[in-house]
Parts: structure tokens; sequence; C-alpha cells
């Protein structure tokens, strides 16, 4: 099984705490992708698990056996950096061949390998080149040459797209998802592109502050995620998230008094207010709508539109739709289904149905 | 990166013996020697306990050295950080053609030994036949015998230890000079500034860092080089008037065989260097601008 | 158009400062190639006419250039390979790796470029007299194996390979010594190159110390001979001495004038914050 579990892992240096006792796990052949806004720890947490970064405390396991002390070059590992990290004096083979020829490997081998891989990349013909005759796109695909030829079961990446421009970034983003698809090493990649993460992800890990939010399948995380911190960062925009007052069966929001099905009373329980989460597209703009509000502001995207209305509160809401049912002109409000919308609790931002 | 201690102290090891052979131990064996009266020769030492020390204080020659010290750092500090100072910001600035010329052409003496460097201006500074003594005949002055006269003789090394340094003081301290971004002055210039106030409100204090290296080691170098000079044309004459506190160590040991009276003069000398380091990085530090 | 005038007004006291840097250098030259009575007679004219080789041929006949040649390369070469090791491998120390005190083990390599020359003569003379290394070549070499100014500048190169590059060789299991010729050395060639010319220059232009430690005229430097002819000859073989000058300041101008740039560009590093 190559698996890799972190259990309790810190990382402070000196009083600043980095990672904060972070639990995770990656099946064998499973795509993790760690996701955070800058400085949440993925990138310290993904150079720990390669050794590049020692671990303050906690459990570092590679396929079931401690490997907190073992020495990067040994743990077999295949990473991509976010700079590539392509040798500048070396050709696009040489680079490629480096750790192959520092393992010894027979040359008949280094070469089979490394054929195989400038194949797969597209990258036959690129032989004899030095990183900086290349473009971007042939760089990157150069490092995931590089980290592929190693046959390692483990492969880590590093924003590894980052440096691309948005149309190279897609067509990399498919590519190697098709690479996984043929080696299926374990796999575990950070970014801090939501799209990147959830179009590549089997599983999806969030941290902030060096604090593990939420883990689970881009599915979950969107339509149910932990907290309000996965709520806001994810989707663009974001869930939009409103506090509500309760009354006994009534909800108040932005002023507008609905009543809260049976079902969620059970969830909100004994609180007075509440933090409701409702993602834009599940929003519908109404004639005659379920919460009143003001129409501040129309983005045409092309295709969809994104609407923000103003509640009589003061409080913003996004409205996205596809079709143009309705004219923001003549909008009152928005409507909404009850099924879609999350309950937070107020102080920690806990989801209370999760 | 890598906290394998021994690995680095294995990589470390060359070089740090040879520092603490050639560079920790004589300092140690200088404070040793300063209390013993010795020849070098003489299988025997004899303790003295402060004697040395206390024979250079009451003599009048620390007087002399000291002031020569004093004086020849003075002349260098104008030829080798001042000047340099003012050429590197009209080299990096003031000017847009030919900097790569001018550079590449100021810093070759700094590649000339100063043994070359002291025949040269030995033959220059000649009373009799030399090109100065004829310049000054032609304009109906006598040319003074620069390497005999007190106070004259410090001028004229001076200007051999300001040739060779001049070209690397200067490098150095355009390299601070290019550094500040031409986006900064370009905004100064739209706001009317004249290149004074540019040089006074944004060059000075953004380049004072390395002003500072340079400032050190006009002193540090400069009474380094001053040996070279002093030794193959006046050795420390007339009558110590070229000799300084770097120079002297050098003759109580090698010319008058004293090795008492110069370790404890390399021991002085030290603290003054002491001084002049902690000076720099306690006092002028602080009050100095670092960028990052 | 009155803008660029008031430019070009800045170069007049450039010109000058390349004059006055410059007219040593002319002096020399011209004054080897003037035999007695021109150098008494036409001192000003930077012109010999006609030259004369003379001065050349006396030095090459008269005295033994050749072996002075050979002792002066000899001791710069060896120098410049060993500093260049230990500047290198110290270096690299302080760039790979984290250990207790670093800082101050580094800056107090860094001090001893300031320590004053002359209060370590002594005592460095005694223990090459113990040695018995007085008088042979090793005596002038061994104290000048280190440089702090040398694993600074080394340092400051280093420092610019982007830590990516390291690791990527460590995660290949790249072993330090690995990673140090197959990466760093590689990528630091140009500024190596040009730190190595500057110790060579250092070393064959050192006077003060080969003055102490060689005794015999057969032992000799370049510079060390230079001393010869003012002090033997009284001052007045003064086109003889210009030779002599001129061949020794030959080698680092060749030197320089090969490898300016990377020269200049390293040097301007030196005085940069680390």
């Amino acid at each position: 099984m190559n698996n890799i579990k972190l259990t309790n892992i810190c990382k402070a240096y000196g009083e600043t705490v980095v990672v904060n006792n972070l639990n995770l796990e990656v099946k064998q052949g499973e795509r993790l992708i760690l996701l955070g806004p800058s400085g949440c720890g993925k990138t310290t947490t993904l150079r720990m698990i390669a050794g590049l970064e020692s671990i303050t405390s906690g459990e570092l396991e590679i396929s079931g056996k401690l490997f907190n002390t073992i020495p990067p070059g040994e743990r077999n590992i295949a990473m991509v950096f976010q700079s590539y990290a392509l040798f500048p004096h070396l050709t696009v083979w040489e680079n490629i061949i480096f750790g192959l020829k520092i393992q010894k490997l027979p040359s008949e081998e280094i070469k089979k390998r490394a054929a195989k891989a400038l194949e797969i990349l597209n990258l036959t013909g690129y032989e004899s080149y030095r990183p900086k005759e290349l473009s971007g796109g042939q760089k990157q695909r150069v490092a995931l040459c590089r980290a592929l030829v190693k046959q390692s079961p483990y492969f880590l990446l590093d924003e590894p797209l980052s440096n691309l421009d948005a149309q190279l970034r897609q067509q990399a983003r498919t590519e190697l998802v098709k690479i996984h698809e043929i080696y299926k090493p374990t796999m575990i990649y950070v970014t801090h592109d939501q799209v990147e993460a959830m179009t590549v992800a089997h599983k999806i890990a969030i941290l902030n502050k060096g604090t593990l939010q939420q883990i689970g399948t881009p599915k979950e995380i969107y339509n149910n995620p932990a907290n309000t911190f996965v709520a806001g960062f994810i989707g663009t925009p974001p869930m939009n998230l409103c506090k509500a007052h309760l009354l006994y069966d009534k909800i108040f929001i932005g002023n507008e008094c609905l009543v809260l099905p049976e079902k969620y009373r059970e969830v909100v329980k004994e609180r007075s207010t509440v933090v409701v989460g409702i993602r834009p597209e599940r929003c519908t703009l109404e004639k005659s709508p379920m919460v009143e509000a003001k129409t501040v502001f129309v983005e045409d995207l092309g295709n969809q539109r994104i609407t923000r209305l103003q509640l009589k509160t003061g409080e913003e809401i996004y409205v996205s739709t596809v079709d143009h049912k309705y004219s923001f002109a003549l909008a009152q409000g928005f409507s909404f289904e009850w099924e879609n919308v999350c309950f937070f609790d107020v102080g920690s931002g806990k989801n209370l149905i999760s | 990166m890598h906290k394998s201690n021994w690995q680095a102290w294995l990589f470390l090891l060359p070089a740090t013996l040879l520092f603490l052979i050639f560079f920790y131990r004589p300092l140690i064996e200088n404070l040793y020697l300063s209390f013993f009266q010795w020849n070098m020769i003489s299988p025997t030492m004899k303790f003295v306990g402060i004697t040395n020390y206390h024979s250079i204080f009451v003599s009048a020659e620390l007087l002399k050295i000291f002031f020569n010290t004093i004086f020849l750092v003075f002349i260098l500090l104008i030829l080798n950080f001042v000047l340099p100072y003012i050429y590197s910001y009209i080299l990096g600035h003031l000017i847009t053609k030919m900097q790569s010329f001018y550079r590449s052409a100021l810093f070759l003496p700094s590649t000339i030994s100063l043994a070359v460097a002291s025949i040269i201006f030995l033959w220059f500074y000649n009373p009799i036949a030399g090109p100065l003594s004829i310049i000054l005949n032609s304009i109906g002055l006598e040319s003074p015998r620069w390497f005999k006269e007190d106070g004259l003789v410090i001028i004229a090394i001076a200007t051999i230890i300001a040739w060779k340094s001049f070209g690397y003081n200067l490098i150095v301290m355009l390299a601070a000079m290019v550094a500040v971004p031409k986006e900064l002055i370009e905004a100064a210039k739209l706001e009317n500034a004249s290149n004074w106030i540019i040089f006074k409100r944004i060059i000075l204090p953004m380049t004072s860092p390395t002003a500072l290296y340079v400032f050190t080691i006009t002193v540090v170098f400069g009474l380094q080089y001053m040996l070279v000079p002093v030794n193959m044309i006046t050795q420390g004459g007339p009558n110590q008037g070229s000799s300084n506190l770097v120079y002297i160590v050098y003759q109580y040991a090698f010319v008058f065989f004293q090795t008492g009276k110069s370790a404890a003069f390399a021991v002085l000398t030290m603290i003054f260097y002491v001084v002049i380091l902690v000076a720099k990085y306690k006092f002028i530090d602080k009050k100095v601008h670092y960028e990052n | 158009m009155k803008i660029s005038k008031l430019k070009n007004l800045w170069h007049l006291p450039l010109l000058l400062a390349i004059l006055v840097q410059f007219w040593p250098l002319v002096f020399m030259i011209s004054t080897s190639f003037k035999d007695m009575n021109q150098i008494f007679q036409a001192s000003l004219n930077p012109l010999p006419l006609p030259p004369t080789l003379v001065n050349y041929e006396t030095v090459l006949n008269n005295f033994p250039f050749f072996t002075f040649l050979n002792n002066t390369l000899f001791i710069a070469i060896f120098i410049t390979v060993i500093k260049l090791v230990t500047s290198v491998l110290a270096a690299f120390a302080f760039v790979y790796y984290d250990f207790k005190y670093k800082e101050v083990i580094f800056n107090s390599m860094l001090l001893t470029f300031f320590i004053p020359f002359t209060v370590l003569i002594m005592p460095n003379y005694l223990l090459m007299s113990k040695l018995g290394l007085l008088n042979t070549p090793w005596g002038v070499i061994l104290p000048q194996l280190v440089d702090g100014m040398g694993i600074f500048l080394m340092r400051q190169t280093m420092r610019g390979i982007p830590k990516a590059l390291l690791e990527a060789a460590v995660l290949e299991n790249a072993s330090p010594l690995q990673v140090l010729y197959k990466v760093i050395l590689p990528l630091i060639r140009p500024s190596a190159t040009a730190i190595s010319i500057f110790f060579f220059i250092d070393a064959w232009n050192e006077y003060f110390w080969p003055l102490l430690v060689l005794q015999d005229k057969g032992m000799y430097t370049l510079p060390l001979a230079l001393q010869m002819f003012i002090s033997a000859e009284g001052g007045s073989e003064w086109g003889i001495a210009m030779a002599v000058a001129m061949l020794t300041c030959l080698p680092p101008l060749i030197l320089y004038f090969v490898s300016q740039r990377f020269i200049l560009n390293t040097f301007m590093q030196s005085g940069v914050k680390g």
C-alpha cells in the first residue's frame, strides 16, 4: 500500500506555528489537493513530506513506515517545483536523466524511460535544448518528465501550473490528469487555484492558517462546506453568507420573516442567531421573491450573469443566473430552496448539518 | 537547510584550520610576546610584565606615530572615500554614455602591484629628473624632496596608495549607486529637484551601508597597502616621519629586533582597529539606512 | 540640446581621473623603451623616439628574470588553486547547511579580512622559522591559503542560485558533493573564474610577506626583484627598473583585459551587505 499518512503533524519556526496538528491520509493512486490561501502552510506540508523541511512534531508515515527522519533523497519521492527547478546548465535530456544517473541505473534503462516520458509529454525532438530556449509550457513539461522517469509511487507537485497563462493552464491540467491515470502514483498537489483543485482532485484538503479546515471530495466541499471559511473560499463568487435571527419556527433573513421548515429546526436548536449560506447559482431572481432586495450592480460574463443585491439590513447577496428569464430591473429580490441552504454557527463558523 | 552538523564542519575544516593557525593564533601569541623581552634569536625570553607597554606610552615616538597615522588616514579618506563617492554618483547617474569604458579604465590600476606602483612614483617624484620636478621647474618652482621631508612624505605615500585603491573603491560604490532605483530619481526630477537635492535626499541615504563599507576598507586597506611603498622607498624615514601604527610593528620586529615592543604595538594596533570596527557596528550602523 | 550639453560636462572630471590614473602607466611604459639619454633629457615626452629594447635586453641577459618569473608563477598558481578550494568548500557549507553558530563562524572568517597584516607577520614568521620553511616557497604560500573575502564572495555567488535547484538535486538523492560539483560549480563558473583571477593577481602582486620569508635572490618573486633596482642601483637605472616593472604587471593586466567584465561584476558584489 503506497499511502501517505500524516498524524498530528506540526511545524513551527520558533514561536510561529506554520502547520498545526495536521491529520491527513492519501490512499494509493489518489489525487489529493492541498488548497488554501497563500501562507496557509500547504507548501510547508508538501515540503515536510518530501523531507525538505523538518517535522517539528507528529508522525509522517509512508507505506506504513515512519518517515520523519529519512533523508529526502532516500524517500523515493518525485516532486515538481513551482519554479520547475530545471538545471540551466543542462539540456532537456540531461535534466531528465539527472536523478537516474545518480541512481546509477543501466544506461539502456535510462534511455528507455526518458524516451518514453518525452513521448508522453510531447517533447520528443527537444532533447538537446537548454531550459532557457523553452517556453513556459515546455519547461513545465520537462519538469513533469523529470518526475515521471523516476517512476516513483509518490508524486508531489507544488503549484506546478501557477507560472503558466490561463489557457495553457487548462491544457496542462488535463494532461496532468491523463498522466496520472497512466501511472497512478499517490499524488499530492498544492495549489491556491480552486478551479484546478475542483478539476484535478479526487479529494481536496483545505488549509487555513496552518489548520485543516475540511477534507473531502470536490462535491462534498462545494455542497457541504465544513465551515464559513471553506464556504467563502470555494466558488466564484463564493457562497453567500448572512446572519439570520431565529425565533421559534421563524427565521429572519434581511428583515424578511420566513418559516423555517421542521427538518431544519432540529439543526439550529436553541440558537437565536445563525449564519445561513446559499450558493449564488442556487438563488433565483423573482418578481415576488422570498427575500426582498434591491439590485445594486450587474456583471454580465456572457455565459452567466452575476447580480449583486442589497438586503434591507445592508448585507449583500450575489445571485448567479444563466437564463435571463427576469431582467435585473424587474427583480424584486431572490428566492431559494431550503435544501440548498447551509447553516453555520455564528461563533465557530462550523456547519451545523455536517 | 540541512542539519548534518558534522558534514558542514568537514567542509569548513580546511578554512577553519588555516584561519585559526594563521590569523587567530598570531593575535594571541602577540599578547603573550608583548609581556616578554626578546630579540628573536636568543634562546631565552625574559618576562618583563607591562614594561613594553609602559615604554611605548612614555616615549615621544607614540605621539608622532599616532599623528602620522591619523594624517595618512585623513588624506586617504579624501582621495579614496570622498572622491570615489562623488565619482560614482557622476558615473552612475549623471552621464549616460561610456560608463563601462570609465569603469574598466579607472579600475585598471587596482590590478597593478604596489611594488610596481612604488617604483613608478619614486621616479615620478624624483626631485632631479622626475616628471613632476620638471613640471614644477618649468613654472619656476623647485621640487621638494618628497620622500625626505616630514609631512610631504606622508602625502606622497598616500598618493601611491590612492592611485591603487581608487578604482576598487569606485567600483564598489558604483554598485550601490546603480542599485538606487532609477524611478526614484526620475520621480524626484519630475518634482524639479536639483542634482544636489537628489544626491542628498535619495542617493546619500540609500547608499550609506556601502559607503560605510568603503569608509572602513579605506582605513583598513590604506594602512595595509602603505607597507609596500614605505618599506620600498623610505623605510619609515625620514626620522620615523613616514612610520605609523602599522609599520612600526614591523620595524620593531624585523628592524630593531625587539619582539616585545613589536608585539605590544601589534596589540595596540589591534585595539585601535577593534575600536573602529566596534564603533562602526555599534554606533554608525544604527544611523545608516539599510534597505533590507 | 541644453540638457545633453550639461550632461557632457560631467565627462570632464571623469576624463581628468582617467588622465591621472593612466599617466603613471604611460610613464612606466615609455620609460622602459627609452635609453638613459632619453630618460633624462625628455622625461616628459611620452613617446620614446626611437624606442629601444636595450632595457629589456639587459633585464633578460643580466638578471635571472626567468627564475623570478618561475618563482612567482609557482607561488601564485599554488595559492590560487588551494584558495579556490578552501573558499568553495567553506562557502558551500554556509549555503547548503544549517548549523549552530553559523553566523558567528561566518563573521569571524570575514573579520580576518580586516586584521592588519603587520599584526600577523611576526608570529607567522616565527612559526615558519620553527617549521624550517623560511627561504622556501612553502613559507610564502602556507599563510595565504585562505581568504575571508574569497569565502564571502563565493557565498554571495552561491546564494544567487535558486534554492529549488539544490532541493531538486537533493530529492534525486544527490550527495552533498554531487550537489556541489554537478549543480553549484557549473552554475557559478563565471564568478568563480573571476574570483580565481582576483586570487591570482593578489598572490602575484604580493610583496611584503615574500620579502620577509625569502632571503636568497634565487628565490625572489618579481615584485621582490623590483626592490633590487632601487636599492642596489641607487635609482639611476630607471629604464631597467621600468622594464622589470612593466614585465611584472603584464600578467595581471592581461588577465584583467581578458576577463574585466566578470571581474568588475564580482567586485561590485563585494560591497553588498549579505
